[in-house]
């Protein structure tokens, strides 16, 4: 997967050449270091291990990204993920669930979730594009909603019963002996690639974001595009929040939690960039094996929870810097 | 910023001149006006003076907090480490407090300040960081402050391990924290003493109308002569340090240095009053007397939804409804008034 930007890139100089390899470099240092420490980072078990964690993270950023590129944010990601869970295992564990038909509940179950997943988006997208209100403030505003939507429905408490083939399906199933987490994110990833490489909806997102003026002049129907970049980044969402139902086996009204900034942050270090116009599914990639090498290393050379959390946001400031960087040789 | 900058305006919606009629007289004091009627017809246990009480101190915080948050976003940046600087200088404060009371025992004339100074400390580093960072690297706010956002917070967690701190002066809770001076909680003063600076400074001073003209108009700003840099990294600093004196505040009140203290909620809230103020999140826009308003009607909305017994769940959703109403609201007004 090339990287996919909306900017005219000319010559690539060393510098720029330099600056495009630094992550993929940092990533294998933090491995190389980690491993001095712990020999059990580089296992094959841990290495599997990661990438599966970096899947779901890589789903949530590349949902992110999608409205990032439009010069947008999407805080109520991590909320919608937790109504999305809960939604989706009360279907499932209701009435619908009965001995021979947990098939029909489990379907039920995703397209509630995937439903609740569209709405979110919609409302998102809406309000933006139409009512031109600050995508900070909007979503700020759904986030609180869906809290509000996941706490009622589920009653602040963990909806449990998750019929067990669903997570046999989207958490232990494995195709070709590749887990299924990594295949779904696999999927999507390509999927989006493809999206924002290859049709006019996606370099429109790009050129929305590089150009607003530019994009009107030339026709593109920025409000329609923006909306549904904002439904699209919360299917995408809602996706990832399946993938983890699947995983905890249970509707969790909290599972959002972190999800919102970590998917920034991942889709930031990756190189996304918050001025918009400039993203790609491999920077989103990137990001998130980089995020979840890091914590997973620190995780096993046993540093602490809360020291963990300083070395993230120093690492966040840090990607600024080499964002600013970046732009600059470009 | 971050703006939704795709297009210029179109032709509104209709119901426009409605709006601009109330944008007018102001939505705010009528939405306040509202509240309250409401609060005097349905229950009247919202007009006992303890409950008063309660909603005028944490209209008190609030408003201190919205203060600076509002200091930023006229700046065209943005804040969202202001819940993560009040849970590190609450626990800063109160260890040092308590390591000072066991330096120099029964002294509070020495820990008392000293203690403060800890505290209001972690406001000054944070915010020359946020500061320093957004004004000369010209990074995204949003990303430093999330940063300094996670740091601040892992700190607090780190000094603490989540447990409360204890080992205040006695006096420093009783006859501050919890005290009343002339009838009234000692943080309506000092929080109407801050509102009241923060409007000298915005309406009388040049460094108020620097800030302006920063967020305003960066461009033109710099070209006659504004030094950019330095208002940007003051607005930064300004806010830190004003919400680590919220924070001193309530520590004072609660009697412990708590790391759960702020959090996500105080920052969502200073912006949600800074926005239901009118202040706008492209910079350049803002006054003081309308944030310490914007907090006010929430701290009213949240304590007559809680005497109402609506279910804290459904707060948080009409919290949310409020918001964005605020600001399609707001942004209705804006384009009818033309500027695009």
């Amino acid at each position: 997967m090339s990287d996919v930007s909306g900017r005219e890139v000319g010559r690539i100089t060393p510098t720029a050449a330099l600056v495009k390899a630094m992550l993929p470099i940092a990533l294998v240092a933090l491995l190389i270091l980690f491993s001095a420490a712990e020999s059990r980072v580089l296992s094959l078990g841990n290495l599997s291990n990661i990438l599966n964690q970096a899947s779901y993270l890589a789903i949530f950023a590349s949902a992110q990204m999608l409205v990032i590129i439009t010069r947008g944010f999407d805080l109520s990601l991590g909320t919608c993920v937790s109504a999305v869970s809960v939604t989706a295992a009360l279907v499932m564990t209701g009435s619908l669930a009965t001995e021979e038909a947990n098939a029909l509940a489990i379907v039920g179950g995703v397209a509630m979730g995937l439903t609740v997943g569209v709405l979110c988006g919609l409302f998102n997208g809406i309000v933006v594009a139409i009512f031109r209100v600050n995508p900070f403030v909007a979503t700020l505003g759904s986030l609180n909603i869906c809290m509000g939507v996941a706490t009622m429905a589920s009653d602040g408490r963990p909806v449990f019963n998750v019929p067990r083939e669903f997570s046999n399906i989207v958490y232990s199933g494995e195709l070709f002996g590749i887990p299924a987490p990594i295949l779904i994110a696999a999927i999507a990833l390509i999927v989006l690639h493809f999206i924002l490489a290859h049709t006019v909806f996606g370099r429109g997102l790009f050129l929305i974001g590089a150009n607003p003026r530019a994009a009107e002049v030339a026709g593109l129907p920025a409000r329609r595009y923006v909306t549904q970049a904002y439904v699209l980044c919360s299917i995408m969402a809602a996706v990832g929040a399946l993938m983890l139902t699947g995983r905890t086996g249970s509707g969790e009204p909290n599972l959002g939690g972190n999800l919102t900034l970590e998917s920034i942050a991942a889709a930031v270090i990756g190189g996304v960039s918050l001025r918009g116009g400039v993203g790609g599914a491999s920077s989103v990639v990137l990001g998130a094996l980089f995020v979840t090498v890091l914590s997973n290393g620190m995780n096993l050379t046993r540093i602490d929870g809360n020291v963990q959390m300083i070395v993230l946001g120093g690492v966040i400031i840090l990607a600024v810097f080499l964002d600013r960087f970046r732009s600059a040789t470009r | 910023m971050s703006e939704s900058a795709y297009g210029a305006g179109r032709p509104g919606l209709g119901g426009e001149a409605v709006a601009q009629q109330i944008m007018r007289v102001g939505l705010l004091p009528l939405l306040l006006f509202l509240s309250v009627a409401f609060m005097a017809v349905f229950e009247q246990k919202f007009f006992g003076l303890n409950n008063l009480f309660n909603v005028l101190r944490s209209t008190s915080f609030l408003a201190i907090v919205a203060a600076g948050q509002m200091l930023v976003l006229i700046v065209a940046g943005f804040d969202l480490s202001v819940g993560a600087v009040i849970a590190l200088t609450s626990t800063v404060m109160a260890k040092s407090m308590a390591a000072l009371g066991v330096m120099f025992p029964e002294q509070n004339a020495i820990i008392i300040p000293l203690g403060v100074l800890c505290g209001l400390g972690c406001g000054l580093f944070i915010g020359l960081i946020n500061g320093l960072c957004v004004a000369y690297l010209r990074v995204s706010p949003f990303m430093v402050t999330l940063g300094t956002l996670s740091i601040a917070t892992g700190l607090a967690l780190l000094l603490t391990q989540g447990i409360p701190v204890y080992g205040m002066p006695d006096g420093f809770v009783t006859d501050f924290g919890r005290a009343l001076w002339f009838g009234l909680p000692t943080t309506v003063y000092i929080a109407l003493v801050i509102i009241l600076l923060v409007w000298f400074v915005q309406t009388r001073t040049r460094l108020g109308r620097y800030l302006y003209a920063v967020g305003g108009n960066l461009q033109a700003a710099i070209v006659s002569g504004v030094p950019a840099r330095r208002n940007v990294i003051l607005a930064y600093v300004l806010c830190s340090m004003l919400a680590s004196t919220a924070a001193v505040l309530m520590t004072a009140r609660l009697g412990s240095g708590q790391a759960s203290m702020g959090g996500n909620s105080m920052m969502l809230q200073s912006i949600a009053a800074a926005v239901i103020a009118g202040v706008s999140l492209r910079g350049g826009v803002g006054r003081v007397e309308l944030v310490a308003l914007g907090a006010l009607f929430l701290s009213i909305l949240t304590n007559a939804m809680n005497l109402l017994r609506v279910d804290s769940k459904m707060q948080v959703v009409i919290l949310g409804i409020v918001l964005v109403a605020a600001a399609a609201l707001e942004e209705l007004a804006r384009r009818r008034r033309g500027h695009v």
